[in-house]
């Protein structure tokens, strides 16, 4: 399924006519001396004057990249297990707002899944990681001693932090922030835009809201810990699983993404089959039509300037 | 360019004789100041001359003749008076001449250099006027200004009246005796003693005051920021200039003393007036009993205040634990604020009475104390604000800081700039949740900085309007108000002239009278210069301080004046 690219050839002289120029301006042929493209020198020619040698410099689409199929459906994988991380996040905290689920038993599997996953995080390169960034266990212990002990006694002040602020203002804002957070989030594509900071702020900032609305101190603090689980630690986990074992983390990713989906389907049925539409369009459409619109990729280079417009804006800001 | 004779009108009617005055070469204009009568012998009026231009510093001499006929023309008198010409050698000489049958003068101009005889301008002038006054905006080489100056400083020309005896005979506006006030001479002479005896008490207060004991360090800190302090310092000064011994060397040191004195006089006039009203009647005792009531009074609306505040003030979405704390922080403030004042109660009638005393030192004096009075009962609405202020100052750093933090910046000291930076995530879970806390809670420490601040400024408000009713009675020149109001032509800001006739051939007559000087003008050239300062702050950076939560101080700005 390998497209077809109009120009394959990078660095290939494309000859272009250009019709009018040589018409209109006097023929060099008549002086025989041939244009230069330097300045520092009089020439006879007009300021204006374009030669025919102008577009042999002309290049086309050279920074054209092939795509095959299923290694871009394998990178998409990063951005469904985003989704599913907000979709399970969602889910958890509407099991735990109608009391369905019990905080110490999130907290218990909480516990022995980050167990599980710090074993992992070291088995899966038998601690070359570690010895790299000269990260120790000690460190890891006082972070987490942090994590807990600060969020445990923050908790109680998280409780009635926005008891007179409307619960439809704190939907919407946990929304925005949920959205900010897949927006600025390190896909591993290299723009302005990613930041990983704001992005883990914008999901806590998101946790510590939703928290608040909950029942009891100790729903605040299960929850508060369970996203900074899902939205810290487990990136990093999977990061380090795709780097290893590609093959494992597919299936991990197939799991969750079924496991998300499930929960979704037990809230409400419409919300499961449309949040199963998005996880299919993202896997297997949007790769498709990433590389069928290659075909229309239309890029010339030359060495000429392009003009750019750029707005003076100093002129607002004082 | 015609030729002007400025003439003092009071010489109009004088005798026949000569005309002394000063012949200004560069504006072509002579000023007349007296005329001389016969007998005289030629020799004593030169020496007479040459003394008085020691006297004054600027020349003087016999500049022409002057006949009046009183019936008809005197062939002989003519003859004489032309024969004079040649006994005083002066370029130019004038030859003025008034018959009484016609109101046009003859004017000759003779020993003119090398031109032909020209216009003549006779210009009237009001001498005791031209003499007292003092001319404002005028340039120092103007011709007008010269004519001033030549008719102020011929002072002693004009100390000498008919009934003298002396070696020559003049007419001028004092001839007819000259003009004096015996009470003036009498405060003269009395003032010498007086002065002497409050120079010697100044100079044993200052003393006083700049005793090491006085001046340390935390006492000198209580006086800075007390205005009764500050009014007496002044006062003390006041004092001390106008009762120095030494003469004012120009007019305006005179003014300005003269200034002072009155301004100083009006307050203590006021004041006495102030006391002796206080101490009838026992006002006293009843302003007493309506202090302790409206303390109370402005405790209890502050309770109430906070009672709304920790309701549901306006429907606004407050945190209620904190409002809580905060609201019952600054009510046991109050129910501290109220035992104090019921301490105070049995001894303020005793208090405001010996304070009372201090409104003979003047008007001013007793307004600084009344503001200083309002500074202590509203201290508890100072501390409000304080703590408002400090708390929401904290919050708004803290805020601004982590919100830094949370889009991965930081503040980087060193280049004054806003860096990226990679947190930890321990460090980013903290900060976040401490950001999520603030920005939670900056309502309800924003309303309470709110309101203290605007209770703050209520005060502020008052304490400015004393202020400023003191400033304008210590700063008012009223010496030169009065001058103005009374005697307008001694401040004069320039000169008009009005035409009496014109003929053809004959010289145009000219009246000389004085502009008074503009009130706005007065009071911008004389303002006493007034210690306390404004605050310099423009409104602008008055709320980015109060937005910031920057604790706002009237007296910071005089320190920060002084670096």
């Amino acid at each position: 399924m390998s497209p077809v690219l109009q120009s394959s050839n990078p660095g290939a002289y494309t000859d272009v006519t250009w019709g009018q120029d040589t018409t209109s301006s006097p023929d060099p042929v008549e002086n025989h001396t041939p244009w230069k493209k330097v300045l520092y020198e009089r020439q006879p020619f007009p300021d204006n004057y374009v030669d025919k040698s102008f577009l042999e410099e002309l290049r086309k689409n050279i920074y054209v990249r092939r795509y095959s199929y299923w290694a871009v459906v394998f990178e998409s994988a990063v951005v469904i297990h985003q989704l599913c991380s907000v979709c399970s996040f969602s889910v958890i905290w509407w099991y735990m707002d109608q009391d369905l689920l019990s905080p110490q038993k999130l907290c218990g599997f909480g516990l022995a899944f980050t167990l599980l996953g710090y074993l992992i995080f070291d088995a899966v390169d038998k601690g070359a990681g570690r010895k790299e960034s000269g990260r120790t266990r000690w460190r890891d212990l006082k972070s987490s001693l942090v994590f807990v002990a600060f969020t445990y006694g923050f908790s109680p002040v998280l409780k009635t932090l926005t008891e007179s602020i409307s619960t439809d203002t704190i939907y919407a804002m946990s929304v925005l922030m949920l959205i900010g957070h897949l927006v600025f989030f390190d896909y591993g594509a290299n723009a302005a835009v990613v930041s990983n900071t704001l992005s883990i702020n914008m999901a806590i900032f998101a946790s510590v809201c939703l928290a608040s609305r909950l029942p009891r101190s100790l729903h605040a603090f299960t929850m508060v810990t369970f996203a900074i689980q899902i939205f810290a630690l487990w990136p990093s986990l999977q990061r380090k699983l795709r780097a290893y074992t590609p093959r494992t983390y597919t299936c991990v990713t197939f799991i969750f993404a079924v496991f998300s989906v499930s929960g979704l389907l037990s809230i409400s049925s419409v919300g499961a089959l449309l949040f199963f539409l998005l996880l299919i369009s993202v896997t297997f459409l949007c790769p498709y039509f990433l590389i069928r619109l290659q075909l229309f990729k239309d890029n010339i280079h030359g060495p000429w300037d392009e003009a750019e417009i750029k707005e003076d804006l100093s002129r607002f800001l004082d | 360019m015609a030729i002007k004779i400025f003439f003092p009108s009071a010489c109009s009617a004088a005798e026949n004789g000569l005309l002394i005055g000063r012949w200004m070469a560069q504006h072509k204009s002579a000023v007349v100041l007296a005329t001389l009568h016969f007998p005289f012998i030629p020799g004593n009026v030169r020496s007479y001359l040459s003394q008085m231009e020691r006297k004054t510093g600027l020349s003087l001499s016999v500049i022409g003749t002057w006949s009046h006929s009183k019936k008809d023309k005197d062939e002989k008198m003519d003859n004489f008076l032309g024969e004079l010409g040649s006994i005083f050698s002066h370029q130019p000489w004038l030859r003025m001449a008034r018959e009484s049958s016609s109101k046009f003068w003859d004017c000759k101009v003779e020993r003119m250099e090398g031109e032909e005889s020209e216009d003549v301008v006779l210009v009237y002038y009001d001498q005791r006027k031209l003499m007292l006054s003092e001319l404002h905006s005028a340039s120092e080489y103007s011709e007008i200004a010269a004519v001033f100056d030549t008719v102020a400083k011929h002072q002693p020309l004009f100390a000498k009246d008919k009934y003298d005896e002396g070696p020559v005979n003049l007419t001028h506006w004092q001839s007819d005796g000259v003009e004096a006030s015996i009470i003036v001479e009498l405060c003269k002479q009395a003032s010498v003693p007086l002065c002497a005896v409050i120079s010697f008490f100044v100079s044993l207060i200052t003393s006083i005051c700049n005793l090491r004991v006085l001046s340390g360090k935390p006492l000198s800190f209580l006086w800075s920021k007390m205005s009764t302090c500050e009014q007496l310092g002044r006062r003390l000064e006041n004092l001390r200039l106008i009762s120095s011994s030494e003469k004012a060397q120009d007019h305006t040191t005179f003014m300005r003393k003269a200034n002072t004195f009155l301004s100083l006089f009006l307050d203590v006039t006021l004041g006495i007036l102030l006391m002796s009203w206080l101490y009838q009647g026992n006002h006293i005792g009843q302003l007493a009993d309506a202090l302790i009531p409206v303390a109370d009074r402005i405790a209890l609306e502050l309770q109430e205040l906070l009672q709304w505040l920790m309701g549901a003030p306006a429907g606004l979405k407050m945190n209620r634990a904190l409002d809580e704390v905060l609201g019952r922080f600054f009510m046991y403030h109050i129910h501290l604020w109220i035992s104090y004042i019921r301490l105070m109660s049995p001894f303020i009638e005793v208090i405001l009475w010996y304070i009372g005393l201090s409104a003979c030192l003047g008007l001013t004096v007793a307004l600084s104390i009344l503001s200083d009075i309002i500074a202590l009962l509203t201290f508890h609405i100072y501390c409000f604000y304080v703590y408002g202020a400090r708390l929401y100052c904290f919050k708004m750093h803290g805020l601004s800081s982590l919100w830094r933090l949370f889009r991965g910046k930081k503040w980087n000291v060193l280049r004054q700039r806003v860096d990226s930076c990679s947190y930890d995530l321990d460090q980013l879970f903290l900060g976040t949740l401490l950001f999520t806390i603030l920005l939670f809670l900056l309502p309800t420490t924003a309303l309470y900085y709110l309101v203290f601040t605007l209770l703050r400024l209520l005060v502020i408000m008052v304490q400015g309007v004393i202020q400023m009713t003191i400033n304008l009675l210590s700063s008012l020149p009223f010496f030169a108000l009065l001058q103005r109001l009374c005697r307008s032509y001694r401040l004069a800001a320039g000169v008009k002239f009005r035409m009496l006739e014109q003929q053809q051939g004959k010289p145009l007559r000219l009246l000389m009278q004085i502009n008074p000087l503009p009130y706005g003008q007065v009071l911008d050239t004389y303002r006493l210069p007034s210690s306390r300062c404004y605050p310099k702050d423009s409104w602008g950076s008055l709320c980015k301080k109060l937005f910031i939560g920057e604790v706002i101080y009237p007296w910071k700005q005089k320190e920060e004046k002084q670096d």
